[in-house]
């Protein structure tokens, strides 16, 4: 399973920041965004669809505009590079049907955005340990 | 030489509760009518494949049609004036207005998606008329849709509806066509998707008419293992009180095996149709 620490998150930043795609459709794309894979937890900071800055330490004045929350066990299927059913989208993850995945806040600005982020998390799948 | 499909489109006027409704739809083929019913907020192009499959064409007639404000089948008169919401009766009996307006003789209804759960209002209400009914991605109760994010004048309808089903099919479909069906959605007008899903998440409530379902008709449940929306248990659990049912899992795909995996899906596919005489 990923670690989901520093190191992990700054090397999916990277990816992000390098894939055109992702400054493509993430043009319009800045909002502030905490995820949180079970006790690690990050305040992402899009900016006009780079990552420009991850915060690490979280407290309780921390402010972003909507969270998403789940055990890392369940990001852990999610970044795999085939994932399995039920797990390979937010969508899906957070689903009524399913809760595997709690989303927070502000969550108009994701839906606003939700083909930039979306295609952001999805690098995640090529993060190398 | 030119490179055409044999695929033809063509427009219908069906008269329909006091609305004459200009309907586009396409066709190939020859033999058995294969009406076939596009998902949420999309049209007939999800069928590109089938229609263009020669197998398929030689003993179906395929025909995709757009419903009223999908694809090039427009909207009836006022639409502007009230919300759209979908319902089961509506549709239903639309698809049967449809049919019968063509002529059809005995088709069968192959749907995915809200295609596959009109299905078992058909077979309630319609089993004379029908030969058989292909129910894609088809369960009884299919909740958690009708969402306000769908149609709201501050997020853009075509890339959130789009990306919204993005993860209903499976990462083994073919990266291409799944873009392919994310740009079918991200093209729908406003709140049709979310319209649909009127039907799809609320007014399609049919845990307690299953049994009702008089069992003349064959109904193929056609269900891929990556559909978050309606599981391979929902529909399994749905098949089991319906009378002349057979189900069927599909591994390595999703909620849009037509559009997302055509190969796949005609592997799943292709033993339904020999059984449909």
């Amino acid at each position: 399973m990923p670690a989901f620490d520093v190191r992990w998150v700054e090397r999916w930043q990277n990816m992000v920041n390098q894939d055109s795609v992702a400054r493509l459709l993430g043009r319009h794309f800045s909002a502030d965004v905490m995820l949180e894979f079970g006790p690690s937890a990050y305040v992402v900071s899009f900016e006009r669809g780079e990552i420009r800055r991850l915060q690490h330490e979280i407290g309780a004045e921390s402010a972003y505009q909507f969270a998403l929350r789940a055990p890392a066990e369940t990001w852990a299927k999610f970044v795999q590079p085939v994932p399995p059913p039920m797990y390979n989208d937010i969508i899906a993850m957070s689903h009524t049907l399913h809760g595997r995945l709690k989303i927070e806040g502000d969550v108009k600005v994701m839906w606003q955005n939700l083909r930039a982020f979306a295609w952001d998390l999805d690098l995640m799948r090529a993060v190398k340990e | 030489m030119a490179k055409i499909e044999p695929v033809t489109g063509h427009y219908l006027y069906v008269p329909f509760e006091g609305e004459e409704y200009r309907i586009f739809y396409e066709e190939a083929g020859r033999g058995i009518p294969l009406v076939c019913l596009h998902t949420a907020g999309t049209d007939s192009r999800e069928w590109r494949h089938q229609l263009n499959d020669k197998e398929i064409g030689e003993r179906f007639h395929v025909i995709a049609f757009d419903l009223p404000r999908h694809g090039k089948s427009i909207p009836p008169k006022g639409w502007w004036k009230e919300e759209y919401k979908l319902t089961a009766q509506f549709y239903a009996d639309f698809v049967v207005a449809f049919c019968r307006e063509l002529g059809l003789e005995r088709p069968v209804v192959m749907g995915s998606s809200m295609g596959g759960n009109i299905c078992l209002q058909l077979a309630q209400r319609y089993s004379d008329y029908f030969r058989a009914l292909i129910a894609i991605e088809a369960c009884d109760y299919s909740p958690g849709w009708w969402l306000d994010w769908l149609w709201h004048a501050q997020v853009h309808g075509g890339e959130a509806c789009a990306t919204a089903i993005n993860g209903l099919m499976a990462p083994q479909s073919p990266f291409e066509y799944r873009q392919e069906t994310w740009w079918y959605y991200s093209q729908g007008g406003p709140g049709v998707f979310k319209g649909d899903l009127y039907f799809y998440s609320i007014d399609h409530d049919f845990r307690g008419d299953c049994e009702k379902i008089p069992g003349k008709i064959p109904v193929f449940f056609m269900t891929g293992v990556y559909d978050f929306a309606c599981t391979p248990e929902m529909t399994q659990k749905t098949a089991k009180k319906v009378r002349n049912a057979e189900c069927i899992i599909m591994e390595e795909i999703g909620h849009f095996p037509m559009s997302e995996n055509p190969v796949t899906f005609k592997k799943y596919l292709m033993p339904v149709l020999h059984k449909i005489k």
